[in-house]
């Protein structure tokens, strides 16, 4: 604040100083008088806190009219907010007069204006503006807070009831403005103000044209949003000065009733104002109106003409387009519509354009809908499928809409005779597609034609091709779908004259079969064969046919399916046979229908519960059997499955139980007694002057095992064969009335270290226990540390068969000697030693935990272990039942299976 | 002579009846007109129950209605209907007996219909003219005239000695003078809540009436028909 200089100023001071606002725009005028210079200092004050608001030399000159001074500032404070104190000093340069009187510009805030108040209040102003907004609390409220929108702002004390605050860069408004409010200390609202922010319009685009030229239809784009709604703040146009009520919203159009040649486009809001501008003549600019009365006066089967009138001056344009096609034409008001298709509804509708100085084109008219007249359908596409030498069914296919011009009211087939010198003429209805024909003559001909109200097709011919049975295939070779269809191919033949025909139809159907076809062009050696009825996991037969005048060929065939699937059923008719130890499994091939694809062999399993082992993989589908060899006795599933591209089907199963060869084994055995007859015979009398008897009793070995067990009784010194061993065992169902002796197979003393001394003896004979209890193997006795002891628990038993007595040999007796390493069965392949289920066969075992207790079996040697010469050697505890737990396995030989039961009895 | 009178008097009789069916039917159309509404004669509880399921109606509306308005209206609008405006109509209904209450609730609903109106005009300069909340404001005030209407065909029909006073009884509710924008929210906030207490206390009038007034009739008319 510049103060005076002590020394007394010439200058005077303003007088009469006066202030007018103007609250809307906030600006305050200040006038005075009897300044006498042209440069003064103003200064305002908030007259409540005495807070300097504005201190400034402003240059002002007098009005000669008025001889008053003026001066105008805009408060960036609404004007309302506080009262405000103004005074005002004449300067010239450092010389300054004493200041005005204060003025004072009294605010809302006075006392006697008792309610909460805000403002500015309504005020629209642009994006990105600032704005101070003030609250006047009521009388005896406290002020609380300020929010702009809903953000708590920042406030100033301006007065003692007056808090304002200043948004800056605001952004736009929603349609009912933005929202500041005031609360007081209950944080409840006293007072609020509305603030209107957007855009000043942005319009373009203007184009002006007329429709019937006379008038002028302007349009233009609204552009940007001005986010200012209501009657006061929304944007209103004028076109060349004429306001444009209807132009709201979206639809940005305004018409004049004269064309100008020059159109100016003005759009306001309280925030501004756009000018667009637009110049044409008017035959640049003509857009016609939509013609009228459209007739059509001629309508035929392929063309039809269409008529219709202009309204006012229009009729004098060239050029019209109706529905896809484009007439042109001096004044045009009629065109023949050609291409049209018979028996068919057409709609049709017209729109017109300038052809000179096209601009745009006219409105559409109403649409016309008519109806073209009928014509004769096209020939029928036919087929003759041969079901025998001379039973065949002539095929034609529905007409379409497009080809039949007219609703069909039947068909006809004529049979002609080679000579063409007689023929059979039958009507069918039009539902009926096919004819079944009985032809006995080469070379006959059948001819369709088609009928509707319009007249008959042309005939369709086709030579009675030659029945070509399966049987007959020279060559079938297989196709394979592509995603879209079947694509053949094949070599080009000399007497297709009039192309070729493929047919296909479902291989598997025998009767009355749905035969499909195509005709290809003479020229192509190719196509693709599509069907929408084309199913998954049908096998299809496609057949191309050489077609001409004289007859039709069959050139080749190919066979093959949309989608591969696996079969549907399993190998009928699967069967196993036993032969000695292998199985021979033979099965029928699956039926076509059933197949669903290509079988590309099979695979043989063997089934022991859930779990199946691969035996074989049969590539040849035609090979329908398989032998698993060399399988030992018990009981067997084996599954086939066939397989395709797909996968595998669901297998059959078949189960055998294997069994000794009894045939074989009798005719043995008699041979065998045979021998032994003859033998006795020739030592009877080639030992007749000698005193000693001879007992022998021989067996011979067994089919498939090699064993031989033979037993001497005498002095006689006959070294045993050193695989010979003597198993007596008991079936596992107690029978105390029969007893079974059973030959051990030699394999199962193969493989085992502890064997290998036992082999080395002159004869090794061993002993199984036949004493059998009843209940699991758990139940079982502890295997007997002694012979006594044994002894006394199979005599415990109560079941205890004292089965062997007099066994003698040569040899010393050796009883088995393995106590920890009991022999186990080798470990084979499934082809090579095929094992039965567990349990699938009830027996004994061998004594394996036997061990010496007498005193001479302590020895070391194998001699000390020898129990003397041949002597009458009575046991009860040296056979020992099989053990069916996992410890232990041991099974019978399929001999002696067979021996026991040839001694039992049993079948 | 006595023939010609007598030919006269059945002419002066025929004038004379169709004169007093005139008169009769300019007295009951005079009265309709004053009335503002044709009534129908219909049995009491169902035209209450009417009028009962019109209010819950409208009342169902009001609810929407405020709630499209405050959404309609920025920030903190929330807060606008907590403010104090005088000249609104108050949501009570007054009176004593059926009659009086009844008369309330007509009085009340065309005190309310200026509201409405004023609402209507002032959001229409507030809103975009695709604003939903213009259509609501002028189906509530349709529907809230109709309503006047049917409480005053029962209110002429339970109650034909009593005539409906020009003036609401419940006093002069005067749109308010010009009003700033933000006053007119605030204003449009608290009109729209009134309306939907209001509403809300007729439909338990209503209610109310219907079992008090149509019972009583139905007795006192079935007592009469005994006699």
């Amino acid at each position: 604040c510049r103060q005076g200089s002590a020394v007394v100023s010439r200058l005077a001071p303003p007088q009469q100083v006066r202030l007018d606002a103007d609250k809307e725009t906030q600006t305050l005028s200040v006038t005075w008088e009897d300044g006498h210079a042209s440069t003064f200092d103003v200064e305002i004050l908030r007259t409540e806190l005495m807070e300097m608001v504005l201190n400034e030399t402003v240059g002002v000159t007098e009005d000669q009219s008025t001889g008053k001074h003026q001066w105008n500032w805009t408060s960036p404070v609404p004007l309302e907010c506080t009262s405000l104190s103004v005074k005002v000093r004449s300067r010239d340069g450092q010389d300054v007069s004493e200041w005005s009187s204060q003025q004072i510009l009294p605010g809302l805030d006075l006392p006697d204006n008792t309610d909460s108040q805000m403002y500015p209040e309504g005020k629209t102003v642009p994006v990105g503006s600032n704005m101070t907004f003030c609250c006047i609390v009521e009388e005896g409220q406290q002020f609380g807070s300020l929010w702009y929108k809903d953000t708590l702002v920042k406030e100033n004390m301006l007065s003692r009831r007056t808090y304002a605050t200043t948004m800056t860069n605001q952004g736009p408004s929603n349609p009912s403005g933005t929202n500041v409010v005031c609360s007081n200390e209950k944080k409840m609202i006293i007072a609020g103000a509305v603030v209107f922010v957007g855009y000043p319009p942005l319009p373009s685009d203007l184009v002006c044209e007329t429709h019937d030229l006379i008038s002028v239809d302007c349009q233009w784009s609204k552009g940007r949003d001005t986010y200012l709604f209501g009657m006061t703040r929304q944007t209103y146009y004028t076109l060349n000065g004429r306001n444009c009520p209807k132009a709201r919203n979206s639809n940005m159009r305004c018409g004049l009733e004269q064309w100008d040649g020059n159109w100016t486009l003005v759009a306001r809001n309280l925030l501004g104002e756009f000018r667009l501008t637009d110049a044409a003549e008017l035959g640049h600019r003509v857009r016609p109106v939509a013609p009228v009365n459209l007739t059509t006066p001629e309508v035929y089967s392929w063309n039809a003409s269409v008529g219709w009138l202009w309204k006012d001056k229009v009729k004098s344009l060239n050029g019209c387009l109706s529905g896809h096609q484009t007439y042109t034409g001096y004044g045009l008001n009629t065109v023949v519509l050609k291409d049209l298709q018979p028996d068919e509804k057409y709609s049709v509708k017209v729109r017109c354009g300038s052809q000179k100085n096209f601009w745009k084109w006219g409105e559409w008219s109403l649409p016309l809908s008519f109806q073209t007249k009928m014509d004769r359908p096209v020939a029928p596409d036919i087929w003759l499928w041969m079901d025998s030498d001379n039973l065949g069914r002539v095929l034609w296919k529905p007409l379409t809409k497009s080809e039949s011009h007219g609703q069909i009211s039947g068909y006809e087939v004529i049979l002609w005779s080679p000579e063409e010198n007689s023929q059979q003429t039958l009507t069918l209805p039009r539902s009926v597609y096919s004819l079944p024909i009985n032809v006995t003559d080469r070379g006959s001909k059948v001819t369709v034609t088609a009928r509707n109200p319009a007249g008959v097709s042309l005939p369709a011919n086709i030579v009675i091709p030659r029945y070509l049975p399966d049987a007959e295939d020279t060559a079938i070779s297989k196709v394979a779908f592509n995603g879209s269809g079947f694509p053949l191919s094949w070599v080009a033949h000399a007497n297709a004259s009039c192309g070729y025909v493929v047919d296909w139809y479902n291989t598997s159907c025998t009767q009355d079969c749905n035969v499909e076809w195509i005709k290809v062009a003479a020229d192509n050696t190719n196509t693709m064969v599509q069907s929408g009825n084309f199913l998954a996991g049908v096998r299809y037969k496609f057949s191309l046919y050489a077609c001409s005048s004289e007859s039709t060929v069959l050139l080749e065939r190919w066979h093959g399916y949309m989608q591969e699937l696996v079969p549907s059923r399993t190998v009928p008719r699967l069967s196993p046979n036993q032969e000695g130890a292998d199985v021979q499994l033979t099965w029928d091939q699956i039926p076509l229908e059933h197949q669903r694809g290509f079988i590309l062999g099979y695979t043989v399993y063997l089934t022991n519960a859930s779990h199946l082992t691969l035996l074989a993989n049969i590539t040849d589908p035609q090979l329908t059997n398989h032998t698993v060899r060399n399988l030992v006795l018990g009981s067997y599933k084996f599954t086939v499955k066939a397989y395709t591209a797909a996968g595998e089907d669901g297998g059959a199963t078949v189960s055998i139980s294997l069994e000794p060869y009894t045939y074989w084994l009798i005719m043995e055995i008699l041979v065998a007694l045979g021998t032994m007859t003859c033998l006795l015979i020739v030592i009877t009398i080639a030992f007749t002057g000698f005193s000693f008897s001879i007992f022998t009793i021989l067996w011979k070995t067994m089919p498939g095992t090699g064993l031989i067990c033979v037993c001497f009784q005498g002095t006689l010194d006959v070294k045993p064969s050193p695989h010979s061993m003597v198993h007596i065992v008991e079936d596992s169902v107690w029978d105390s009335s029969k007893e079974a002796l059973v030959t051990v197979p030699e394999e199962d003393e193969e493989g085992t270290g502890d064997e290998a001394a036992d082999t080395d003896e002159p004869a090794s004979l061993r002993y199984y226990n036949q004493v059998v209890e009843e209940g699991s193997s758990s139940q079982r006795r502890p295997h007997a540390s002694d012979s006594s002891a044994s002894s006394t628990g199979s005599m415990d038993s109560g079941h205890t068969d004292v089965t062997y007595t007099g066994i003698q040999t040569s040899a010393c007796y050796r009883p088995q000697m393995q106590s920890a390493s009991c022999p186990e069965e080798p470990q084979t392949g499934p082809e090579e030693h095929l094992q039965p289920p567990v349990g699938s066969f009830g027996g004994y075992q061998p004594q394996c935990s036997w061990k010496q207790d007498s005193p001479e079996a302590d020895g070391d040697g194998l001699d000390q272990t020898c129990l003397g010469s041949p002597t009458s050697v009575t046991s009860s505890q040296f056979l020992l039942p099989y053990d069916t737990s996992e410890e232990g396995k041991e099974y019978p030989s399929s001999a002696s299976t067979w021996f026991h039961n040839l001694l039992t009895g049993k079948p | 002579m006595s023939g010609h009178v007598k030919n006269m008097c059945p002419q002066l009789t025929i004038s004379q009846a169709a004169r007093t069916l005139l008169s009769l039917l300019l007295v009951a159309a005079i009265d309709s007109v004053s009335a503002g509404v044709v009534c129908r004669k219909q049995p009491c509880g169902s035209s209450l129950q009417r009028s009962l399921k019109l209010t819950k109606l409208i009342h169902k509306e009001s609810v929407d209605l405020l709630k499209t308005y405050k959404l309609s209206q920025g920030d903190m609008s929330e807060l606008f209907c907590q403010m104090s405006i005088n000249n609104v109509p108050d949501p009570n209904i007054s009176g004593l007996d059926p009659s009086e209450r009844m008369l309330s609730i007509y009085s009340h609903c065309k005190a309310f219909l200026p509201h409405l109106k004023r609402v209507t005009e002032q959001q229409t300069d507030l809103q975009p003219p695709s604003s939903s909340l213009l259509s609501k404001l002028s189906t509530a005030h349709n529907r809230t005239n109709g309503l006047a209407n049917q409480i005053n065909c029962i209110y002429q029909t339970l109650f034909p000695n009593l005539p409906i006073p020009p003036e609401p009884v419940d006093g002069p509710t005067s749109v308010p003078p010009s009003q700033n924008v933000f006053q007119q929210k605030v204003y449009g906030c608290v009109v729209l809540k009134r309306f939907k207490e209001f509403l809300s206390r007729v439909t338990r009038e209503l209610r109310t009436l219907k079992s008090q007034v149509c019972t009583r009739r139905t007795t006192f008319a079935d007592t009469n028909a005994l006699f």
